[in-house]
C-alpha cells in the first residue's frame, strides 16, 4: 500500500476506498439492470421476429414467383432485411441467440421446413436465417446485430447520483477526521506546557466520541500540568529548605579555628550553594510568567548586559544590534541572556551578542562563542534539567546542569524558544539562538 | 572592637542553630548579642534593653518580618538600623524590605564575617547622619524630562512607558545625577560615589560612561538637555528632577 495512488491523510484513504467502493456498487447494478432489459428485449425481439417471419414467409409463398422479388423489399425492417439469396454453405452458428432465433422461427413454420441460423461473417451482419419457401426458393433474412439503446440523461443521472454520493462521504469522512487533526494540533501546542502556563484546552463539543476524546485528553493535559508543577514544587522545597542547613554550616565553619579545614568548608559550602540556587531558579524558571510584561528597548537590555560582564572584565561584546522594541518580560529576559552569557564563558571564555529582527513580529539575540560548541546528537539533551555532557564534565568547570534548562524554560515563559546549534558562520562554536515575538501571546 | 560600651545587636531568626551560632560569632568579635525566635520574644527584648541593631529573618513564624519590618518603620517608631536576612530565592520580598527602610540585606547563607562587617558599616552610617534620617529609598520613581528612573528594577521608562535597560555602572552614574541635582559634581566624585557598595571592577573612565548615560538619554554632548559638561570641573544634571513613590497604575 506504499503506492504513490494511495493517499498519504486517513481523509483521502477513506474517501477513495468509499467513492471507489460506489463507483463499483454503481456500476454493478447498471450492468445487472442493462442485462434484465436485454434479455427481455431479446425474448419480446425473437418472438415477434419469429412470427414476422412466419407471416413473411407465408405472404411470398403467396405471391407467384416473379413477383417475390420487388416484394422482399418492402418486408424490410429496421433490423433485419429478407432476401432471396442461396444459402451459404456455413455451419450452425453455435450462439445462444442464433439457436433460441433458429428454434423460434422453426416453431412457427411447418415442421417440414429447416431452418438454419448462420453467421455470414459479413460486417453489419450478425446472423442470417436461411430456410425455403413451400417452392424450394432460397430465402434469406439478414439480422442487425442487436443494439440496445441507452439515453445519454441515464448516464448522465448516474453520474450526478454517483457525485452526490461521493460528495456525501466526503462531508462525512471529514466530519469523522477534523476531530483527529484538532487533537493534534492540542497536543503540538501542549509541547510548550510548563508548571506555570495555563493550558490550552480543547473545546468540549461535537458528537459524543468527539466530546470523549477532548474531555480526556483535557483531563490528561491537567495531570500532567499537575505533574510538572508537583515536580518543580518539590525541587523547589528541597533547595529551599536546605537553605537553613547550609547557612548553619557556614556559620560553624566560621568559628572553627583551623583555617584550612575552615577554608575547605566553605568551598564545599559554596559548591552546595550553587546546586540549591541553581535549583530554586530553575524550579521559579516557568513563575517567570508572572511577571509583567513590559514594552522593552531590546538593543538597551542587551547592549547593558554586554557592559555589566564587560565592566566585571570579562570578554563579553555586541557585535550588532539593531533598534527594536519589544513586549516582553526584562528580568526573565535578562536572566535568560545571562545564563547563556555564563554558559559561553564557561566553555569558551568570551561570549558574543547579535540583536536582529529576523522577520516581521520576531526579534532574534543569538550568543555566540569560540568554544568547543556541542555534538549534534546531545543539542536537544542540554536543555533538560541535569543534563551534563561527558566531556563537559569532565573539564571539572563545576555548574550544574541548569543554566541551558533555565534559559530553556525561560524562553518558552517569553512565548520564544531557545535553540542551540552550530555556528551560523561555520566556525567551530557554539550559537545559542533565543527568538522573542515581538508581543507575547495572549 | 574593644570599646567600652559594645554594640548592642538583636537577632530576630526562627532558626535556633542560626541565631546561636550567628551570636557567639559576633560575641567572640565584641559585640553584645541577644537573640529573639519571633516577633513577640522581639519585642519584648527590645522593651527592656537597648538595642543598636535589628538583625531580622524574613521569614519568621507568626508576624514576619516584612510586617515586622513596617511595625518599626511606623512614625513614632524609634530609630533602629536593620539588616535583613534573606532567603536567595525572595527576591521579591528583598525589595519589598528596602522600601519598607531596612538598612542592608544579606542572603542566606552568608559568611559570618560579611555579617559583622554589614553590621559596622550600617552602624557607621546610621551614626554619621542625624536620628531619624536613616537613609532609605523612599522614592520609586525618579522623573525627569521625558524619562523616568525606576530605582528598584534599576531601569529607565521612556515617555511611552518603555523599559531601557541601562548596565549597573550606568545605572549608579545616573542615580548619583538625579540625587544631586543643579550640583557641579567632579570625575572624581562621580567616581567615587558610583562605585557603590557592591561596585564591579570598575576601571572605566567617567566619561566614557556619562557619553553611555547621554547615548540612552538620547542627549548629545553639545546642546545637552539632562547631563552638561562643565570645563574643567566635571558634570552637571541640569534639569528638574520629581521623586514619585510607588504610584499605581503608572508603576509596571
Amino acid at each position: 500500500m506504499t503506492s504513490r495512488w494511495w493517499p498519504r491523510s486517513l481523509f483521502g484513504r477513506i474517501l477513495l476506498v468509499m467513492a471507489l467502493g460506489l463507483a463499483l456498487a454503481h456500476a454493478l447494478t447498471f450492468v445487472l439492470a442493462f442485462t434484465e432489459r436485454s434479455m427481455t428485449m431479446r425474448r419480446a425481439m425473437v418472438s415477434y421476429f419469429a412470427s414476422d417471419v412466419a407471416s413473411s414467409v407465408a405472404m411470398l409463398e403467396r405471391l407467384p414467383a416473379t413477383e417475390r422479388a420487388q416484394w422482399v423489399d418492402r418486408l424490410a425492417r429496421r433490423n433485419y432485411r429478407f432476401a432471396l439469396a442461396e444459402p451459404l454453405d456455413a455451419p450452425a452458428d453455435p450462439s445462444q441467440l442464433a439457436r433460441l432465433v433458429g428454434s423460434a422461427v422453426a416453431s412457427t413454420l411447418p415442421a417440414d421446413r429447416p431452418v438454419q441460423v448462420i453467421d455470414p461473417h459479413v460486417p453489419g451482419i450478425e446472423l442470417r436465417l436461411q430456410l425455403r419457401l413451400a417452392d424450394g426458393t432460397p430465402l434469406a433474412v439478414d439480422m442487425d446485430e442487436p443494439r440496445l439503446q441507452i439515453s445519454p440523461w441515464v448516464l448522465g443521472a448516474l453520474a450526478l447520483q454517483l457525485a452526490l454520493l461521493v460528495g456525501l462521504c466526503a462531508w462525512a469522512v471529514r466530519a469523522a477526521t477534523r476531530p483527529l487533526s484538532t487533537l493534534a494540533d492540542a497536543a503540538d501546542a501542549a509541547d510548550a506546557l510548563g508548571a506555570d502556563r495555563p493550558t490550552v484546552p480543547l473545546a468540549e463539543d461535537g458528537p459524543r466520541e468527539v466530546v470523549r476524546a477532548a474531555v480526556a485528553f483535557n483531563h490528561m493535559q491537567q495531570r500532567i500540568q499537575a505533574h510538572l508543577q508537583e515536580r518543580m514544587q518539590i525541587l523547589a522545597a528541597v533547595s529551599h529548605d536546605l537553605q537553613t542547613p547550609i547557612t548553619r554550616l557556614r556559620l560553624r565553619a566560621d568559628l572553627l579555628d583551623d583555617t584550612t579545614l575552615r577554608d575547605k568548608l566553605h568551598a564545599d559550602l559554596a559548591e552546595m550553594q550553587s546546586l540549591v540556587e541553581e535549583g530554586i531558579a530553575y524550579a521559579r524558571s516557568s513563575q517567570a510568567v508572572r511577571e509583567p510584561p513590559q514594552r522593552v528597548d531590546l538593543r538597551a537590555l542587551v547592549e547593558s548586559i554586554a557592559r555589566d560582564y564587560a565592566d566585571a572584565g570579562l570578554p563579553v561584546q555586541v557585535l550588532q544590534a539593531v533598534d527594536v522594541t519589544c513586549d516582553t518580560r526584562p528580568q526573565a529576559l535578562r536572566r535568560l541572556l545571562c545564563n547563556l552569557v555564563d554558559n559561553a564563558l564557561k566553555f569558551a571564555g568570551a561570549a558574543e551578542l547579535t540583536l536582529e529582527a529576523e522577520r516581521p513580529g520576531q526579534c532574534l539575540v543569538r550568543v555566540i562563542d569560540h568554544g568547543p560548541g556541542i555534538p549534534p546528537a546531545d543539542l536537544a539533551a542540554v536543555l533538560q534539567p541535569y543534563v551534563r555532557l561527558e566531556d563537559s564534565r569532565n573539564r571539572g568547570t563545576g555548574g550544574t546542569g541548569l543554566g541551558l534548562a533555565i534559559a530553556s524554560e525561560l524562553a518558552k515563559a517569553l512565548g520564544g524558544r531557545l535553540v542551540l546549534g552550530p555556528r551560523a558562520d561555520g566556525a567551530q562554536g557554539l550559537e545559542a539562538r533565543v527568538e522573542l515575538p515581538e508581543a507575547l501571546p495572549a | 572592637m574593644t570599646t567600652p560600651a559594645p554594640d548592642h545587636i538583636l537577632i530576630v531568626d526562627d532558626d535556633a542553630g542560626i541565631r546561636e551560632l550567628a551570636a557567639e560569632y559576633l560575641q567572640r568579635q565584641g559585640l553584645q548579642v541577644s537573640v529573639a525566635a519571633d516577633g513577640r520574644q522581639m519585642r519584648e527584648v527590645l522593651a527592656t534593653q537597648r538595642i543598636d541593631l535589628l538583625v531580622l529573618d524574613l521569614m519568621l513564624p507568626g508576624t514576619d518580618g516584612i510586617a515586622l519590618c513596617r511595625e518599626l518603620r511606623s512614625p513614632g517608631a524609634p530609630p533602629l538600623p536593620i539588616i535583613m536576612l534573606t532567603a536567595r530565592s525572595d527576591e521579591a520580598d528583598r525589595i519589598l524590605g528596602l522600601e519598607l527602610g531596612a538598612d542592608d540585606y544579606l542572603t542566606k547563607p552568608f559568611a559570618a564575617r560579611e555579617l559583622l562587617a554589614r553590621i559596622h558599616a550600617v552602624l557607621r552610617r546610621t551614626r554619621m547622619l542625624p536620628p531619624n534620617l536613616a537613609k532609605a529609598e523612599p522614592a520609586r520613581h525618579l522623573t525627569f524630562g521625558d524619562w523616568r528612573l525606576d530605582t528598584t528594577a534599576r531601569h529607565l521608562l521612556d515617555a511611552t512607558g518603555a523599559v531601557v535597560a541601562l548596565s549597573g555602572a550606568e545605572y549608579r552614574l545616573l542615580r548619583v545625577l538625579l540625587d544631586h541635582p543643579q550640583r557641579i559634581l567632579t570625575r572624581d566624585q562621580l567616581l567615587q560615589l558610583t562605585q557603590g557598595r557592591d561596585a564591579d571592577v570598575f576601571d572605566r573612565s567617567i566619561d566614557l560612561l556619562v557619553s553611555r548615560v547621554r547615548q540612552r538619554l538620547g542627549d548629545g554632548a553639545r546642546g545637552s538637555r539632562y547631563i552638561k559638561t562643565v570645563r574643567n570641573e566635571g558634570y552637571v544634571f541640569c534639569a528638574d528632577v520629581q521623586t514619585a513613590a510607588a504610584v499605581a497604575g503608572a508603576a509596571p
